[in-house]
């Protein structure tokens, strides 16, 4: 809604020269420099803030204020918000610039979109009766009165200034800069009702009123009523909902096209076409939910919701263990899961699920201490694998013929146990030696690779630098971080005394360095040509760290001042990554790339690609977001055919184009990391825990994965980072532990006719150590006729990993609204052919139900449409961060996936003010919701990847002091600055 | 100069260590790889002559030594000279003996001692310029025979095996021939008596 809002107002407003007057006038900070395009940039660090800085207001000042004073751009406004950040510590600073917390967190305005405006969300969850409406319709008008008497044209407008600039931007803020004044009543009633009352009817009303309703609303996504099997899910506050929406349309379609809004205002319109029409299926959804209702007496004042008993996720990820009970032979679900633990038996049924069937699969996922993976060597039998299908042995198989045959569970093949590996059977059939072999008694094993599983010897860990030192790596102190991180890691690099090692910088030219042993000091070598690259030295770019350990020292040490003076704008990442791929082509290894502007010279070169609002909504909308030159794509290819993998670290402070590099990372089984506008003071620490991590958590190298599965079923398509090798095999140059990959299933038979389908994931790759390994997960899942079956096991997190992949790459194809709408689609469809299910059985009439083991997939869902890679259109996340969000996206295992796009919350003020011993070292999770924020608190939220702290705005200044070093009173007011440099 | 160097063992052919970054400016390095493994599957039947043996191959001479049952095998441009190329492989040898020694009959995968590949690497680069003065002094060391030594063409060396096999399956034939005379004599003897 909100968005809509925003968009059709504007235009709808008569006032299209009043507007921006407005604008610029009231909010000083935000609107008033460029009215609307600054606003949206403020908007996004302000999410977070915006719904905070509502209760602010409602404390003081009455809507007037709200426009003009100083306050009132404060509480409607993001720079307000940014007061509430005030004194953040550095992580704040990519913070402001990442809106990722705000995003999931709030009823942030974009995220919004998806689900509370978008029309299919709100079909569902909100289904929210007239009558309600009624309740408020009625509430609203006195409260209006007052401001409102003003004829009504006036009425929405003066709502509507405000608003209009924000309105699209920044929902928050229209409830309560809007609507506080004429709602002055209202102001103190509790928000969740504020909002929605005004909605309805009236032209005016939409400004103000619909305003709130999202942002409320919002909220309770989820709706829990205390159902022990399958909780009710009252889709959110149904009543204020629906209610908007009616309203909203109604003010456009009255509203004489006003040629109106400023560019920005519109800028938002595209980012919320949800607001539209539902599409065809879609509306008869709607339609059906919007029958539900979540209330208990529709027409009363009672929302029907409690908030407070909504499911939320407040202990993360939930791994589905209790498939280990049913199998106890499976491998761990840390290292594979399924969407639903279940093989539906026929198609129809899969036509009936309509969530997608696949897996997650995390291969090397970090087993807790003491659990180690076993390792089987089969020495002269060789790996005892299936003649036909090549599935490994596992405990699924079983023997015959008095132990000299044994079957594959996979493909029924009976093949001949070896001489070496024979074994007598027990009189259930069972060998005698199961017990004490592994790979007869665990899901997870890895097998000691024989010769026949080398191309080459095993390779020794390798480690290329590849660092951009062109003037804005030199100005952001990049090279400092870099150089120290990297040196206080030499001890613990993987694969220790063969770990080889090398640099090439770059910014015009290339500098190689030579570390051969001998020389006390590295030697640089300029190459300027770029269209021929060649290597100066046939030998010493890559070298042993053992033996090189001093000369590499010294270079890390001398790299910041060795550049200090460059002021050389250019990069040549290009003809470097050429040079890159002749020193480490022989060995492969992992490429690091450093790079902190668009790539301008030689090969390879990048444009400054616009991010224009107009794309968004169109059909090229999605253009910006895949790679531009096919330069990169090519070169990941030859990188992976050489065991060669790319993590690029972006450190720029413009647009460098992430979708183009970060192809490189994509096709290798790399990473991407991207630091918006890099500091070295305030993202120093982030990187430097970044690169750590990624230099010395334990890797696999030169891996190929392969997952077989049994008859009637087959994978069809991949998701993550790997280069795909004949029809399934994954390419994995490089792979740890914080990768993991995804994948869909479909029947190939319209009937199953077996009773268990299996499945075998196996990696075959060495260690940084030098072994060759094969490690292979097994694991059985049923055949079930019953789709309810399929709903008890389904498995949140897996569903969510797979949807947000899918969804990521449907959105390099297609606009981010479609893309948001298909993953409601999803939902809908899935809920209401859950309830179809059990509607009668339960004799629930019009009330939603859904199934316990989903019970925060919709929370879910609504927090990817919110997150950084699908939130908004153009002016909500910048369109390198999107990007990169989305390749974060791609590789993030389960677990920490759903922590990326539903944060945890913990409130720290009380922790802080207790005695050290008397902290118990457990923080509570909280909800993330606006009722959990008090302002008098102060709270951490944590996505994996970013803290955010928020700072109340009643914090006890002596806390506030103790933190920031600061007090509250004489503290510089950064929020503009920080706006600004965001 | 040293093209490939692989160590092995010889009781069951099992890869212990090989040059790193062997074969980067060797267009048919895996074609010479496969002989070189060939003829270590060659060694691991029992089939070899002498501890220290050349062999030609193309362009190129194999050359190894065997030391307590493992093979040491480089292999050198046909201009290289005999007598460092020995030297080279007895410098491994020693080094190899001196560190994995008493674990070369325990290992049960291939490649256990990879990480020897960084000291092969080290050792080549000794060896690659024949004319500094400490390779120069190397091969004016009367002590270090390597005249007796002797050349083997590569065809006649995985011919060797070859022929064996032949021989070994002509006389099984024999051997089974032979039995069915004997039975057939016996039974018409028996018939004529």
């Amino acid at each position: 809604m909100r968005p809509s809002a925003g968009n059709e107002r504007p235009p709808g407003r008569p006032v299209s020269g009043f507007v921006p007057g407005f604008a610029a006038g009231a909010p000083p900070p935000a609107a008033g420099a460029s009215p609307f395009g600054a606003a949206a940039p403020l908007a996004r660090p302000g999410g977070p803030a915006g719904p905070f800085a509502p209760p602010t207001q409602q404390q003081g000042p009455p809507v007037a204020q709200a426009a003009a004073s100083p306050r009132g751009p404060f509480g409607a406004a993001p720079p307000a918000a940014m007061g509430g950040y005030r004194g953040p510590p550095p992580p704040q600073g990519s913070f402001g610039a990442g809106p990722p917390p705000p995003g999931p967190f709030s009823a942030a305005p974009p995220p919004q979109g998806p689900f509370g405006m978008a029309p299919p969300a709100q079909g569902p969850f909100g289904a929210a009766p007239p009558p309600s409406q009624g309740p408020f319709g009625a509430t609203t008008p006195p409260s209006q009165g007052p401001i409102g008497a003003a004829p009504p044209p006036q009425g929405p407008f003066s709502a509507t200034p405000t608003q209009g600039p924000f309105g699209a931007t920044r929902p928050p803020q229209g409830p309560f800069g809007a609507v506080p004044s004429s709602q002055g009543p209202f102001g103190t009633a509790p928000p969740p009702f504020r909002p929605p009352p005004s909605a309805l009817l009236q032209p005016q009303s939409p400004t103000g009123n619909t305003m709130p309703s999202p942002t409320y609303v919002r909220p309770p996504p989820v709706q829990s009523q205390p159902q022990p099997v399958q909780g009710y899910y009252p889709g959110g506050p149904n009543p204020q909902f629906p209610p908007s929406r009616p309203s909203f349309q109604q003010p456009m379609q009255n509203m004489p096209p006003p040629s109106m809004g400023p560019p920005s205002s519109y800028s938002n319109q595209p980012a919320y076409p949800t607001t539209g029409p539902p599409m065809g299926t879609l509306q008869t959804l709607v339609e059906d939910f919007q029958s539900l209702s979540v209330s208990s007496a529709p027409g009363s004042l009672d929302p029907g919701v409690d908030v407070n008993g909504l499911p939320r996720p407040l202990y993360g990820d939930e791994e589905p263990a209790k498939v280990l009970e049913a199998f106890p032979l499976n491998c761990h679900p840390r290292y594979f899961r399924l969407t639903t633990h279940t093989i539906p038996a026929s198609q129809s049924l899969v036509s009936r699920w309509h969530l997608p069937l696949g897996a997650v699969v995390h291969p090397l996922a970090e087993a807790p201490d003491g659990e180690e993976v076993p390792v089987v060597n089969f020495g002269s039998a060789g790996v005892i694998r299936c003649r036909r299908c090549r599935t490994y042995i596992n405990p699924y198989a079983t023997f015959a013929d008095a132990g000299r045959k044994w079957r594959c569970n996979l493909c029924t093949l009976l093949n001949d146990v070896p001489g070496e590996y024979f074994c007598a059977l027990d009189a259930s059939g069972r060998r005698f030696d199961a017990d004490q072999r592994p790979e007869l008694s665990k899901g997870t094993v890895e097998f000691v690779a024989p010769t026949e599983y080398m191309v080459r010897p095993p390779m020794p860990p390798s480690y290329f630098f590849l660092i951009d030192v062109s003037v804005s790596a030199v100005r952001s102190g990049l090279l400092e971080v870099v150089a120290k991180t990297i040196k206080s890691c030499l001890d613990d690099l993987l694969g220790f005394p063969r770990t080889q090692i090398g640099f090439l910088t770059f910014d015009s030219t290339l500098h190689f360095h030579n570390f051969k042993s001998s020389l006390s000091q590295p030697q640089m070598m300029v190459v300027a040509d770029l269209d021929d690259v060649f290597l100066p030295l046939p030998d010493d770019l890559l070298v042993n760290l053992v033996d090189s350990r001093h000369v590499v020292e010294s270079f890390l040490d001398n790299l910041p001042n060795m550049f200090q003076d460059n002021v050389n704008v250019e990069s040549a990442l290009g003809p470097a990554l050429k040079a890159a791929f002749m020193v480490m082509g022989q060995i492969g290894g992992k490429l690091l790339v450093f790079q902190s502007t668009l790539p301008s010279l030689g090969i390879g070169r990048l444009r400054l690609r616009g991010d224009d609002v107009r794309a968004y909504g169109t059909d090229k909308e999605h253009i910006l977001r895949i790679p531009e030159d096919p330069f990169y794509k090519q070169m990941a290819a030859e990188f992976t055919k050489n065991q060669i993998a790319v993590d690029i670290f972006s450190l720029s402070d413009k647009y460098c184009d992430i979708a183009s590099l970060g192809s490189l990372a994509k096709y290798t089984g790399g990473q991407v990391y991207h630091y918006p506008s890099f500091q070295a003071t305030t993202h120093g620490e982030k990187l430097k825990h970044e690169l750590s991590r990624d230099l010395t958590r334990e890797t696999a190298w030169e891996s190929v994965m392969r997952i077989r599965c049994g008859k009637g079923v087959r994978f069809t398509t991949y998701h993550g980072h790997f280069m795909l090798r004949s029809t399934d095999l994954l390419a994995l140059p490089a792979v740890d532990s914080d990768k993991a990959f995804a994948m869909q299933l479909s029947l190939e038979e319209t009937l199953m006719t077996t009773q268990t389908v299996y499945f075998q994931v196996a990696l075959l790759y060495t260690s940084s150590s030098g072994e060759r390994r094969i490690r292979v997960h097994t694991a059985a899942a049923p055949v079930v006729t019953d789709l309810g079956e399929m709903y008890r096991q389904a498995d949140t997190g897996a569903i969510v990993s797979v949807l947000a992949r899918i969804a990521v790459e449907n959105s390099l194809s297609d606009k981010l609204d479609s893309v948001r709408q298909q993953l409601q689609l999803k939902l809908v469809k899935s809920l209401k052919e859950y309830r179809n299910l059990y509607v009668v059985q339960h004799r629930i009439g019009g009330r939603l139900i859904y199934p316990e083991s989903l019970r925060y997939l919709p929370l879910y869902i609504l927090a990817l449409c919110k997150s950084l890679a699908l939130r908004g259109g153009y002016a909500d996340v910048s369109l390198d961060e999107r990007c990169a969000a989305g390749f974060s996206i791609m590789i993030l295992p389960a677990r920490r996936l759903l922590n990326f796009i539903y944060p945890s919350l913990y409130r720290l003020d009380e922790v802080l003010t207790v005695e050290p011993d008397m902290i118990d070292g457990a923080l509570k999770r909280l909800p993330l919701t606006l009722q959990c924020l008090d302002t008098a608190g102060l709270y951490l939220l944590d996505d994996g990847f970013t803290f955010l702290v928020w700072l109340g705005r009643m914090l006890q200044p002596e806390l506030m002091n103790d933190i920031l070093g600061v007090s509250l009173s004489n503290f510089p007011d950064l929020s503009k600055d920080s706006v600004e440099r965001m | 100069m040293v093209k490939l160097t692989m160590i092995a063992r010889i009781t069951d052919g099992l890869p212990l260590a090989e040059g790193l970054d062997d074969g980067r400016d060797l267009k048919d390095a895996d074609f010479y790889k496969q002989q070189a493994k060939l003829l270590f599957k060659n060694l691991s039947k029992g089939q070899h002559e002498s501890s220290r043996l050349s062999i030609e191959t193309g362009p190129y001479y194999f050359h190894y030594i065997i030391e307590s049952r493992v093979c040491y095998l480089t292999m050198c441009d046909r201009s290289y000279p005999k007598k460092l190329a020995f030297q080279y492989l007895e410098d491994l040898k020693n080094e190899f003996e001196r560190v994995n020694g008493n674990q070369i009959e325990t290992a049960a995968r291939p490649y256990a001692f990879i990480k020897f590949d960084t000291f092969i690497q080290k050792t080549r680069k000794l060896y690659l310029d024949t004319r500094t003065q400490r390779n120069l002094a190397k091969l004016n060391d009367e002590l270090y025979e390597v005249h007796q030594i002797m050349t083997r063409n590569v065809q006649e060396v995985l011919g060797v095996g070859e022929k064996l096999d032949q021989v070994s399956q002509m006389s099984s034939r024999l051997t089974s021939d032979t039995r069915m005379y004997a039975d057939k004599a016996k039974d018409l003897n028996r018939q004529e008596s």
